[in-house]
């Protein structure tokens, strides 16, 4: 399996000589079976790159189909859907599969963010391709051609966002995108069986240890919650993800030093760019 | 007066090594006066920066903040929750807006940050919001500087505005198509459809409007999101050339034309020929035409004054 971030930026795009590095463009992140299978999660501004990368074969003749899952529909995970560009051809099958947000259903808040209002796409229906958008309660299994997807509801604030454990070709990916935990050194029962024995793990790191303290109940971790999870899980490899939108490249840096020299796990801060292998 | 560009971009932020120079921000323009009265026009990405520096200069005292928006599609709205003083208590933001539904302005803004969107909801925010309906060719006055709303073309609404201050004017023309070929109203276009006598009518009569309300303007800032060819492809899109905006600029007074709004696939290796072509073009015709960059700076009504 392969996997690709096109973007890593929590809560806003970043732009400028800052951000050049580990990339400025919100969620998004593509999974590559070896049998050729492809799966979206997150629909971010990253998710405009992976479009128009996807429109030079087979979406831009309308023969593609893709899976898509969404952590939660907050913008940062959404803003890219109306400049997806699949979705303007005609044939192309798209299923977006995410959890009903409290007090509303996944396909309300879609058609809200294409309200005429706000997008000139006046609406779901008005997608050329054939996109069909799937609720799940979070806690089971989702049916996805080529993979296999495991879900679970992890705690993100005064809500909860879904995590994903991902696996094809022997190897097993768990994201943990948006979450902080009632106590940042106890994951939830939840969010360890999502991450045990996972080759690599993409948790949520927006903050850095000290300014934790600051943004307590804010639904995001620190750097430290994600290592304690690994160490726990004993996963193979950590990605710090959701790089807060004001961290620069030389303090991601910084904070990627300081969090090798207090543990054993490997890890790395997710940038935008290459294909990594699984 | 002195306008500032905090984002330049159209429909949605485009970070990266090819929007360094220009910037990947969306639309969001301040304009202050020289007694220091400022407004801000449209609430886009580039808002969270003007929030920060407008934070930083106020040290935690509560201001008052006024922001027109030229409608609420989503780059043009974005930056709106990351606002730095909304978070400041006692703050007053003001937004203003054409009002294009049945729904309240609050509900179509606020909307923005209901719970499936984002954290904090607008209403839960420590500042508190005003909302206020804008009306195409009624007059607001801010201080010494007076707001003149003009009616454009564009999915579902959307205005201009003439500001006039110091002895100057500056106009803000985005996003607007042309006036020709389509007619923007309340519903999904796939494509260019026919246009009744109503319809012309009505075209002709916006561009008339406009054409006289920035008349004699010194700098009018225009949303030039295509080129040429790239309209061919898409007229129903709602947005313009800097062609279109020429020729409303060209012979009708205008000193200087902001080429803004630039399309999120055109890198700064573009946007230089963008700017060059335009320029010469431009002063074949009497215009200087300058290519907005996010963090460019420029004192309007002074000649050569441009950063």
């Amino acid at each position: 399996m392969k996997l690709r971030f096109w973007g890593v930026r929590g809560s806003f795009a970043m732009c400028g000589t800052d951000f050049l590095r580990y990339g400025g463009n919100t969620p998004s992140i593509e999974l590559v079976s070896k049998a050729g299978a492809r799966l979206l999660v997150d629909l971010g501004t990253g998710a405009t790159e992976y479009g128009k990368q996807l429109m030079s074969g087979e979406f831009g003749h309308g023969t593609g189909a893709l899976p898509v899952l969404l952590s939660h529909t907050h913008l940062d995970h959404i803003q890219g859907l109306p400049f997806f560009t699949p979705f303007f051809i005609k044939g192309n099958r798209i299923r977006i599969l995410g959890a009903d947000p409290v007090g509303s259903t996944l396909e309300q808040t879609l058609q809200n963010q294409l309200a005429p209002h706000y997008s000139p796409l006046n609406g779901l229906e008005n997608l050329a391709a054939g996109v069909t958008i799937e609720a799940f309660v979070p806690g089971g299994a989702l049916q996805v051609d080529g993979f296999e997807v495991t879900t679970a509801a992890v705690p993100h604030g005064n809500m909860w966002t879904t995590g994903f454990r991902i696996a094809a070709d022997g190897k097993v990916v768990t994201i943990l995108s948006d979450v902080e935990y009632p106590e940042p050194d106890w994951p939830t029962p939840e969010a360890l069986t999502l991450a045990t024995g996972a080759d690599l793990l993409v948790h949520d790191a927006m903050h850095d240890d000290d300014a934790y303290a600051l943004a307590r109940g804010w639904g995001h971790s620190p750097v430290a919650a994600g290592v304690h999870l690994a160490e726990a899980a004993g996963a193979g490899r950590l990605a710090l993800f959701h790089h807060s939108p004001d961290a620069t490249d030389d303090q991601i840096d910084a904070l990627v030093a300081r969090a090798r020299a207090g543990s054993k796990v490997t890890l790395f801060a997710a940038a935008e760019g290459e294909y990594l292998d699984v | 007066m002195e306008i500032t560009f905090w984002g330049v971009r159209g429909s949605y932020p485009v970070p990266g090594r090819e929007t360094v120079r220009y910037g990947g921000q969306t639309s969001c323009v301040e304009v202050r006066a020289a007694s220091g009265t400022s407004l801000v026009i449209d609430a886009g990405t580039g808002l969270r920066a003007l929030g920060q520096k407008l934070a930083r200069d106020a040290r935690g005292v509560a201001g008052v903040h006024h922001i027109l928006l030229s409608h609420v599609h989503w780059d043009h709205i974005q930056g709106l929750p990351f606002f730095e003083p909304a978070y400041v208590p006692g703050t007053r933001i003001h937004v203003y807006a054409l009002l294009t539904a049945a729904d309240e302005l609050q509900q179509v803004i606020g909307g923005i940050t209901r719970h499936e969107f984002f954290p904090m909801p607008l209403s839960a925010v420590p500042a508190e919001f005003e909302f206020h309906e804008v009306e195409p060719g009624a007059v607001m006055t801010f201080g010494e500087i007076k707001v003149l709303p003009i009616a454009l073309n564009h999915p579902f609404g959307a205005v201009g505005y003439r500001l006039d201050a110091d002895g100057t004017s500056v106009a803000y023309v985005a996003d607007t198509a042309p006036f020709t070929e389509v007619l923007h109203k309340q519903h999904f276009l796939s494509g260019l459809e026919p246009l009744t006598d109503d319809d012309r009518q009505a075209l002709e009569r916006m561009h008339a409007e406009l054409v006289a309300a920035i008349r004699g303007v010194d700098t009018v800032i225009y949303d030039t999101h295509f080129l040429p060819e790239e309209y061919a492809r898409f007229p129903h899109y709602g947005h313009s050339t800097p062609e279109h905006a020429l020729d409303l600029v060209a012979g009708n007074g205008v000193r200087r034309l902001i080429l803004y709004h630039h399309a999120p696939s055109h890198t700064d290796d573009q946007m230089d020929e963008i700017a060059a072509r335009y320029r010469a073009i431009g002063a074949a015709r009497g215009v200087d035409v300058v290519t907005a960059c996010e963090g460019m700076v420029l004192t309007v009504g002074v000649r050569g004054a441009a950063a």
